[in-house]
């Protein structure tokens, strides 16, 4: 048979609720019943008190993004494009060149996103084959006055150091 | 036509061509033997084994597909199981001691290793000993980078060095998990078509220097063209992308196969001429170095034109058919001397018995065949009297030493209609930029008269017009594509049973249809 079909009985059609103010003076008792209540003491309230508390990120938030590094501080990535190629938003644009610090053959020599662009999907952390560019650095909101600040490059991506610890972000799901 | 036999595929019957090998046979319906040493240009090696295949009832059962000629009735097993586990134990061996390095590997994206792992391996590696490891990034010359450890040792740069430039630079040493290619100590690459082993290797053991790096695979767009560097006009795909926020950029130029004209293979020097597409463009008009806006030089050029007494419309011999045609119509109109002379572009001795010619023009042929004068007698007798220069990209300073070609200006004013910013155009009263060959349509002529005709591969954000339009613009009758094509047919009858845009890609052969014609 068809769906269930439950019928509510419409409200409003009794003579108190007809003439209106009585209706009135009980919503505005509950109104000011709130008001009160929350002066006196504001622990219980629904809100945060941002931005002076700072919401809680959990180590799988994908955050502004950040290149990892090797323990000398040398970049992970070769520049193999996997991440460009997979951004849907078309966000990302590397340069590549020959690699000087002797880890691999390849560098970026520039890499650049777009926060502007980005869509923060996290398709270039999932395709990276060397977990060179991750997601958690715990930075949500990205504010500035101009367009040209929103590009990152390579040094600030490499710069920004991780929000979580290593194992914090494994157990993450990475 | 070549005779046709029917064989089996998987107890599917279908129709080859006799005479070949089962790859090529059988992949010219669509059916795909792997193999990885085999390359048509270079014969069958046998090396590799990938290309296995059963035959049923046949006597050995188990055949390379590259050394056996397909015959009539043959029953040919390509998906049974015993053929896949050997081509799945094949690529395993091949894998062994591959390094997988495809994120840095610029072949990744085109490498056989891949699309054959892909269809007949997919599966992790069962070695537990050490890797071999090998010399990585070897410079072995000619702008050739070898890496050892991603080679399969198919020894097909090894069967071009001996078999096509007979040059035999390239050799494999050692034996088993040990072998590698390497050249002799102190002598590295040192011929002409070196390149080409980088599109013959079909791994990522051979890479160019130039092209190191630059792009990935996949974002290339391709376009088939000819390449302009020579009068051999070997077919190209021009391989190119428009980066974000860029303009469209060419990053190689790779050979495109065509039988009649240049085979598989193509020079060193056409296939870096590409730079000469993207640097050195003149993208803005001018009058003696003030940019102009191309519609106000043009108004221009038109007083200057109706005002000159004595015109000289030289025309480069790079020029398409298309474009003669159109500047010859405007030459007659004006009443002007046409000349194509242009000695310049010819390097005496620099051509071979391969594909290098020593004229470095793309269409001479067509200048013969639109019966423009190139003599330098006409040329000059005709800049005595002359009062405007009406210079279609024609490089003449390559013709002429600078003082020379100054005398032979002398209060003559010169409007250039080119594509490059060239010490011609520096020279110019009037500059006016235009298409260069990547961007128009056209068709050329190359020296063995085979008539080749190619598309516009690159739109650039400035979108020039090519020299046929301009030479519209500047009166000539020929305003249409069609009206061109037309013109070109009346002069060539091979072109009189082709639509325009259907010429075969192979390019259409002159030599027996054009005799006649040129007699009468």
């Amino acid at each position: 048979m068809g769906a269930k079909v439950k019928i509510i009985e419409r409200k409003g059609s009794s003579l108190i609720e007809r003439l209106y103010l009585i209706e009135i003076a009980k919503g505005m008792a509950t109104t000011f019943g709130h008001l009160f209540r929350n002066l006196k003491d504001n622990r219980n309230l629904y809100v945060r008190h941002y931005p002076e508390v700072q919401p809680e990120i959990p180590a799988r938030w994908r955050g502004r993004h950040r290149l990892t590094t090797h323990e000398d501080g040398t970049a992970k990535c070769v520049a193999c494009f996997m991440c460009q190629t997979n951004c849907p938003a078309k966000c990302i644009m590397i340069e590549a060149g020959e690699r000087v610090d002797g880890k691999a053959e390849k560098m970026p020599v520039k890499f650049h996103i777009d926060l502007l662009e980005c869509i923060y999907c996290g398709y270039c952390v999932e395709a990276c084959p060397l977990d060179a560019i991750r997601m958690d650095t715990g930075i949500f909101s990205v504010t500035d006055n101009n367009r040209e600040s929103f590009l990152l490059g390579l040094e600030e991506l490499l710069a920004t150091p991780g929000a979580c610890s290593e194992e914090e972000y494994k157990k993450g799901g990475a | 036509m070549a005779d046709k036999i029917k064989l089996f595929v998987n107890e599917v019957e279908v129709e080859v061509e006799a005479g070949k090998n089962l790859i090529d046979a059988i992949g010219a319906v669509g059916i795909e033997i792997p193999h990885l040493c085999y390359h048509p240009a270079l014969g069958a090696d046998g090396n590799c084994r990938m290309c296995l295949v059963g035959i049923k009832d046949g006597r050995p059962p188990l055949v390379p597909a590259c050394k056996t000629r397909a015959m009539e009735g043959m029953k040919v097993l390509l998906d049974a199981e015993h053929i896949k586990k050997i081509q799945h134990d094949v690529m395993e061996f091949e894998l062994i001691n591959h390094p997988i390095d495809c994120p840095v590997c610029d072949q990744a994206g085109e490498c056989k290793l891949q699309d054959y792992y892909m269809s007949y391996d997919q599966q992790g590696s069962r070695m537990t000993v050490p890797q071999v490891t090998k010399g990585k990034k070897l410079d072995f010359g000619s702008g050739v980078i070898h890496d050892q450890e991603r080679c399969v040792v198919c020894g097909r740069c090894v069967r071009f060095c001996r078999q096509i430039t007979k040059t035999g630079e390239l050799g494999a040493i050692n034996r088993s998990d040990d072998t590698r290619i390497n050249i002799f100590p102190g002598r590295p690459l040192n011929n002409r078509y070196a390149l080409n082993v980088v599109d013959l290797c079909p791994v990522g053991a051979m890479t160019s220097s130039d092209f190191r790096f630059k792009q990935r695979v996949w974002f290339l767009k391709k376009a088939p063209d000819i390449c302009h560097g020579c009068a051999k006009g070997c077919n190209i795909t021009i391989d190119h992308n428009r980066q974000k926020y860029e303009d469209d950029i060419i990053y190689r130029f790779r050979p495109l196969f065509n039988e009649q004209v240049n085979g598989y293979f193509m020079c060193d020097e056409g296939r870096l001429s590409y730079k000469q597409e993207n640097n050195g463009r003149l993208t803005e008009a001018r009058t003696s170095n003030n940019p102009r806006s191309i519609n106000e030089i043009l108004a221009a050029s038109t007083k200057e034109i109706e005002r000159a007494e004595k015109i000289v419309i030289a025309l480069s011999p790079n020029c398409s058919l298309e474009q003669m045609v159109t500047v010859k119509a405007l030459s007659d109109k004006l009443g002007a001397t046409l000349t194509g002379y242009s000695e310049g572009y010819i390097k005496q001795g620099d051509g071979d018995d391969y594909l290098i010619q020593d004229d470095k023009s793309a269409n001479r042929a067509g200048l013969h065949l639109l019966k423009i004068d190139n003599s330098l007698n006409t040329f000059e007798n005709a800049m005595q009297e002359a009062d405007l220069l009406l210079n279609f990209n024609n490089e003449l300073t390559l013709s002429f030493e600078k003082r020379e070609l100054s005398r032979l200006l002398n209060d003559t004013k010169v409007i250039a209609v080119t594509s490059h910013d060239t010490p011609l155009t520096a020279m110019a009263d009037m500059a006016i930029p235009v298409a260069s060959y990547s961007e128009y349509a056209g068709s050329v002529v190359n020296s063995d008269n085979i008539l080749q005709s190619f598309g516009k591969a690159i739109t650039k954000n400035i979108d020039l017009d090519d020299i046929s339009i301009i030479a519209a613009k500047l009166g000539s009758p020929l305003q249409t594509p069609a009206e061109r094509f037309a013109a070109l047919q009346q002069i060539i009858s091979a072109l009189n049973e082709f639509e325009p845009d259907k010429i075969p890609a192979e390019g259409l052969n002159l030599n027996n249809s054009e005799a006649a014609n040129v007699t009468a």
